[in-house]
């Protein structure tokens, strides 16, 4: 039987390709394969340790600055520096409106239109929209004349027969069971959130000078400085200014993106049931409360560390960052001592050599090597990462916060906890956690006015900044949860330069092929016994992907 | 082939040149209504915006990249990024936003490429090294998509570094043997919008150059726009004053960088850069790079990663010198070399000619220059 | 490696020696003009590589004052390079171009003879009265070196001016080299001149001491003393 191959799989960071075996409408096999490699852990030797940041935050720029972050505290880790608190909390600010940024246009652009037909929005009627979106939140663009001037502009654009991004959509779809109200609603949420995306994240700008890609890291600390008389530091107009984005990101949470999400959850209640894949979750937790490295000190961050096992909520595994390691079995890389043997991030290797089919081709061979990415495993276990692992992880660790949040989307979904291990699950939770994270964001600005307020305008830490101050040798590891997932940056630096350098990547986590031991990643799993209704059409594997939200660039790097 | 062969003339004229006939275009207009699962009225309607449309089609695509620059363009403000795919342009392929997927997605991007005259952005490099199997979208290498792609274009725009210079993955060693995307297309103009990523104003505004004026704007040596890049971030730089009173930053958070002085001493790579962060900045003109204290490290030069670095150091390191080698260090090293050497040999004469007069003559040439570097050496010590 | 403490032992008394007068006023202006800029440029170009000095009140516009003077010495130091150039066609014979590139026969046997003498093969020094064939071609390599500090020097003026005519003289440049590289350049060839400077005048102080030809004095006033029978 022919396979499904849905290559390029849009609406992602990079380019992923699944090939899948459809036996019987479901999925009885499936195999995730990155197709594109740049090389950043070799281009990364031999240069300064201090550069480090501003390379490897180009592995993405959709998750722009997790990167950055994960290597300043692996240098830092390695060279014993601890930056002052104020560098801590504008990380902190920085890494949460990345992740209600980051989460906003997945769940709009990137996801939403797995469930939204946008063709069926022609036939809505704006004022039973407007009945409809007021009848669920508050949010303000809301009124029929809104939506009318939705429809028209979406009649008009649709007439002149240029559908753009929008051409060839699988529009029509017999999964999609959204009615055209509701499909208005989200094509008027889709273009606000375009706007959203855009002023929200000037917070990075402010903090990091633009974004994507900010530019003011370093190691020790920040480049932002604090003084509350000067034009060229961070100042009360700027912290004014910090806040009314912040206040406006938490509103959107709370008034389109949870809204939403609880509107179209119940049209969609039978994904609850599918794709929950491998069932073992971890999270490196993260936004430290205090100044101390998360590398360092893993008890005082607001989210918490650690492992769940075969769904089991009631027990959440202390971490142990030594029990990462990767496999290359099928993966385009050779090990010395042989490819079936795994490799801790210190002695990891990536040497590369492509053993797959000579392009163009059709399919994989996928009983060989078949991806770009290794496949990393916990303890020689596969585990799934990302806003499900976090906010299980938190769940189960008691964090009131996080408790608060899922029980209320649970309950007004009517639905119990096990609902949450599916693709729905994924959906939600990545909801749940920008609600928790765009609150969070918030106290840490208190956090850090009340810190400035107590006369500490220190943002970085000199003292190991000169290479001759450095060790001949040192070792160091640096723990960031990105919005998908545990990120971790290993560096080994000697005579003050880089000698090694390995990042694990969250979907290097999730989207890994077999390791070598046979067992599947968190994608291929999750892809188990997925219904598909056309497999020509293959939209199925589109909702279960995404809800992971992919990032090939980050995965392969 | 000229940009205004893609303002002048509607879509049917356009198909008219590639031999696409009426009935043909008929036909695909009421497929195109049933892949979009429109009611058959549609059809008609299609066909008449298809006929009297001048919207230009365009190809966004994505090699070995970070999408940086597609995050880049959604941030864009004046036209917004709505505003430009709805109204301005028909952005027919773009792996991070298109809603189809798979084989759909690569036929829409081919139907587009048949009709011809469209503009073609690229993000990210072109691998080259073994036959190019580091990138592969559909099975096919990205330099076939760009080459299939650029066929029949009437520009394409290398958006960000990586795709204008071959960016961090041609960083040395380029372990992939990534290039830009001027070097692998031929007989179609190419711009640069180098930047890391490029900045959206600069995006929307070379679109906006485009479809106004019918052609791509003028460029500088490098192949960038000269209305972005013509002018150095140091002649545009609000720290500038402070630069010329001499007034620099000189630890990170010291006194002088919150005062918001020149960050030269700090590696600042505005001095070698060509590009208009300083005057548009970025996000809406919220901020830039030197703006929040860091210094510029030259993102929008060719080869920036290898020729900028280390960041932290206002000049290169000597290749082959070892990471910490400054010019100055090896600066001083030639000078006081040259110094000891030939501060050395006119010892050795002078001592040789005292023997030769003395009717010592049978000392040794050996013996001579070492005593000689001796006393050089020592003297040398006393200063 | 070569040297220029070309007056050395000759087979005469000091008392023999005949007084030639050897460089003439725009060599000797040339010379000191030079060395004036060369100071100077190199002073202010150390400041503007490592402007260690940060003013701390509002007095200052060091760097921009600095950069005005580097600049304005830098257009002297070019009309002197090219003013020598010149003089090398037009001035005396100890001035003219072919002591400093040895392409006649005779300058080339001498050039062998120099090389031997500065290898303590030979003790007697070549019989020249101005430049040895080897300190010719040092001067020249330096001249060349001049030559790439002048041009690398108005490619970095012309970043300034995209389009100027230093672009157009220079700024090619910039299409087979980076920026940072051609900085990297001006800046370590400071330290090349540096180190000419330092043998230069280490040697000639020290050859002037040694074989009382007056060379030293030459440089200032023009005449040297040489046993009979020098060329
Ligand atoms: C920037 C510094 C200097 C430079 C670039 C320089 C360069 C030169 C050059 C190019 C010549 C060849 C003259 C000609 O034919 O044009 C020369 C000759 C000479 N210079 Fe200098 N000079 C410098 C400084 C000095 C100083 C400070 C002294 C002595 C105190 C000195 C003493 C002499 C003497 C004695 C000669 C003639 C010796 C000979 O024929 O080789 N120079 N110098
Ligand atoms: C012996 C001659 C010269 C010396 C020793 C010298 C030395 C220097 C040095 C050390 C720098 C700093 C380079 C850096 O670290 O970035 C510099 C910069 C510069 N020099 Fe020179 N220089 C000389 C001649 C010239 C000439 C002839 C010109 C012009 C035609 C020139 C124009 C410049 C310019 C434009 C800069 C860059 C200033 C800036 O970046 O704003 N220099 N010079
Ligand atoms: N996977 C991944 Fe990233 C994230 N979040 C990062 O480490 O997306 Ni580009
Ligand atoms: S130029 Fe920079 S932002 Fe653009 S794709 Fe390359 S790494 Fe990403
Ligand atoms: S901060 Fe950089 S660009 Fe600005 S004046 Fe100083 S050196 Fe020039
Ligand atoms: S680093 Fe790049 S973003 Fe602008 S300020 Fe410098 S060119
Ligand atoms: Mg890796």
């Amino acid at each position: 039987m022919p396979r499904v191959v849905v290559d390029p799989l849009t609406r992602i960071e990079g380019h992923l390709r699944i090939e899948a075996e459809v036996d019987g409408g479901v999925i009885t096999d499936a195999w995730s394969s990155a197709t594109m490699w740049r090389g950043i852990e070799t281009i990364l030797k031999g240069r300064d340790p201090r550069d480090a940041w501003y390379f490897t935050q180009r592995i993405c720029g959709v998750c722009t600055t997790v990167h950055a972050l994960a290597s300043v505290r692996a240098v830092e880790n390695a060279l014993e520096i601890e930056p002052p608190l104020n560098a801590q909390l504008i990380r902190n600010l920085i890494g949460l409106s990345q992740y209600v940024q980051d989460h906003v246009v997945h769940f709009y652009h990137l996801h939403a239109l797995d469930w939204v037909d946008i063709v069926s929005a022609l036939d809505a009627d704006p004022a039973a929209t407007a009945e409809l979106a007021s009848s669920i939140s508050d949010y303000p663009r809301s009124s029929p004349g809104h939506f009318a001037a939705v429809a028209t502009r979406l009649t008009d654009f649709v007439s002149k027969g240029q559908l753009g991004p929008f051409t060839n959509g699988y529009w029509g779809h017999p999964a999609y069971s959204l009615p055209p109200e509701a499909n208005l609603m989200a094509v008027s949420h889709y273009l606000d959130a375009l706007e959203f995306q855009r002023d929200y994240i000037k917070i990075h700008a402010i903090l990091g000078g633009k974004n994507p890609h900010l530019q003011s890291y370093l190691v020790g600390g920040t480049s932002a400085t604090i003084d509350l008389n000067s034009q060229n530091a961070i100042n009360t107009n700027t912290l004014v200014e910090l806040r009314g984005l912040l206040k406006k990101g938490l509103e959107f949470v709370q008034q389109a993106y949870i809204p939403d999400l609880l509107a179209v959850a119940p049209f969609y209640l039978e994904w609850a049931g599918i794709g929950g894949g491998l069932g073992n979750f971890m999270s490196f937790g993260d936004f430290p409360l205090g100044a101390a490295n998360p590398s360092k000190d893993p008890d005082n961050l607001f989210l918490e560390r650690g492992v769940i096992l075969g769904k089991d909520l009631s027990t959440v595994h202390p971490l142990d960052p030594f029990k990462i390691e990767e496999y290359v079995a099928h993966s385009w890389y050779d090990y010395e001592g042989g490819d079936g043997t795994s490799k801790a991030p210190f002695d990891g290797e990536t040497s590369p050599n492509y053993t797959g089919p000579d392009p163009p081709y059709e399919n994989l061979n996928t009983d060989e090597k078949y991806s770009w990415l290794k496949s990393p495993r916990y303890d020689d276990t596969p585990v799934e990462v990302g806003p499900l692992a976090r906010m299980l992880v938190a769940f189960g660790s008691g964090n009131q916060k996080v408790v608060d949040a899922v029980s209320f989307v649970l309950e007004t979904l009517g639905v119990g906890p096990e609902v949450l291990f599916s693709t729905l699950g994924r959906t939600a939770a990545r909801g749940v956690e920008a609600l928790v994270l765009a609150q969070q964001a918030l106290d840490v600005l208190d956090q850090f006015q009340t810190n400035i307020a107590g006369g500490d305008t220190r943002t970085h830490n000199g003292e190991r900044w000169e290479p001759n101050s450095w060790p001949e040798e040192a070792q160091g590891f640096g723990m960031h949860e990105a919005p998908r997932g545990s990120l971790s940056h290993w560096v080994t630096i000697k005579d003050e330069a880089i000698d090694q350098y390995q990042i694990v990547v969250p979907s290097t986590w999730n989207a890994g092929p077999r390791d070598g031991n046979g067992n599947r990643g968190a994608y291929e799993s999750a892809l188990l016994d997925t219904p598909i209704a056309n497999p020509e059409q293959p939209l199925e594997i589109l909702r279960t992907v995404h809800s992971f939200d992919p990032c090939m660039a980050c995965a392969a790097h | 082939m000229g940009a205004t062969d893609l303002a002048e003339g509607t879509l049917l004229d356009r198909l008219d040149r590639y031999g696409i006939s009426r009935r043909r275009f008929l036909t695909y207009c009421s497929g195109l209504a049933a892949t979009l699962a429109l009611p058959p009225r549609y059809a008609k309607v299609i066909a008449q915006a298809l006929e009297t449309q001048q919207k230009p089609a365009l190809i966004w695509l994505e090699f070995q990249d970070c999408a940086g620059n597609t995050e880049s363009f959604l941030r864009a403000r004046n036209p917004a990024v709505a505003d430009i795919v709805l109204d301005l342009v028909s952005v027919d392929y773009h792996e991070t936003i298109m809603a189809a997927a798979g084989h759909q997605a690569e036929a829409s991007k081919e139907a587009t490429i048949a009709a011809g005259g469209h503009l073609v952005v690229v993000e990210g490099s072109i691998p080259t090294k073994d036959g190019g199997v580091y990138c592969t979208i559909a099975g096919k290498t990205a330099r076939q998509h760009l080459e299939e792609a650029a066929e029949g274009a009437a520009a394409v725009i290398a958006v960000g570094s990586c795709s204008s210079y071959g960016g961090i993955p041609a960083a040395s060693p380029n372990p992939t043997g990534a290039r830009s995307a001027e070097s692998l297309v031929s007989g179609v103009p190419v711009i640069n919008l180098p930047g890391c990523p490029a900045n959206a104003d600069n995006i929307t505004a070379t679109l906006a150059h485009f479809l106004t004026f019918g052609a791509l704007p003028a460029t500088d040596g490098e192949g960038r726009p000269l209305f972005a890049y013509g002018k150095r971030i140091h002649d545009n730089c609000e720290r500038r004053a402070h630069f010329d009173a001499g007034q620099f930053v000189e630890e990170w958070g010291d006194d002088a960088h919150r005062k918001g002085w020149c960050l030269y001493r700090m590696g600042c790579k505005g001095p070698s850069t060509f590009h208009n962060c300083g005057s548009q900045r970025w996000n809406e003109g919220t901020n830039w790079p030197i703006g929040i204290g860091h210094g510029c490290v030259g993102c929008s030069e060719p080869g920036f990663w290898d020729t900028m670095t280390p960041f932290y150091d206002r000049l290169p390191r000597a290749a082959g010198f070892g990471v910490q080698t400054t010019a100055d260090r090896i600066g001083v090293g030639v000078a006081v070399g040259t110094a000891a050497l030939f501060g050395a040999h006119g010892v050795g004469k002078y001592v040789q000619r005292r023997r030769a007069a003395a009717g010592e003559a049978k000392a040794t040439v050996a013996a001579a220059e070492a005593d000689a570097g001796q006393e050089l050496d020592s003297e040398l010590e006393e200063n | 490696m070569t040297t220029d403490t070309d007056q050395a032992v000759g087979p005469a008394e000091p008392e023999e020696y005949v007084t030639v007068k050897v460089w003439d006023l725009p060599v000797r202006g040339i010379h000191w003009i030079i060395f004036g800029c060369v100071f100077v440029l190199s002073v202010t170009g150390f400041y503007i590589g490592n402007p260690a000095w940060a003013t701390r009140g509002d007095t200052g516009f060091l760097m921009g004052n600095v950069l005005a003077i580097h600049r304005a010495t830098a257009w002297i130091f070019i009309v002197m390079v090219i003013a020598r150039i010149a003089w090398a066609f037009r001035g005396n014979e100890w001035s003219r171009w072919h002591h400093f590139i040895p392409v006649h026969k005779k300058r080339r046997g001498l050039a062998r003879h120099t090389v031997e003498y500065y290898l303590f093969v030979r003790h007697d020094p070549p019989p020249v009265i101005g430049h040895n064939p080897i300190a010719g071609l040092t001067y020249t390599v330096l001249y060349l070196v001049f030559i790439a500090q002048i041009f690398t020097g108005l490619a970095l003026m012309s970043l300034e001016e995209p389009g100027s005519w230093q672009d157009s003289v220079a700024g090619w440049v910039f299409n087979f080299w980076s920026i940072p590289g051609v900085r990297f350049f001006h800046h370590i060839v400071m330290w090349l001149v540096i180190g000419f400077v330092i043998h230069h005048v280490y040697s000639a102080v020290l050859m002037d001491h040694e074989e009382k030809s007056g060379v030293m004095s030459s440089i200032f006033g023009s005449h040297k003393r040489v046993p009979p029978g020098h060329k």
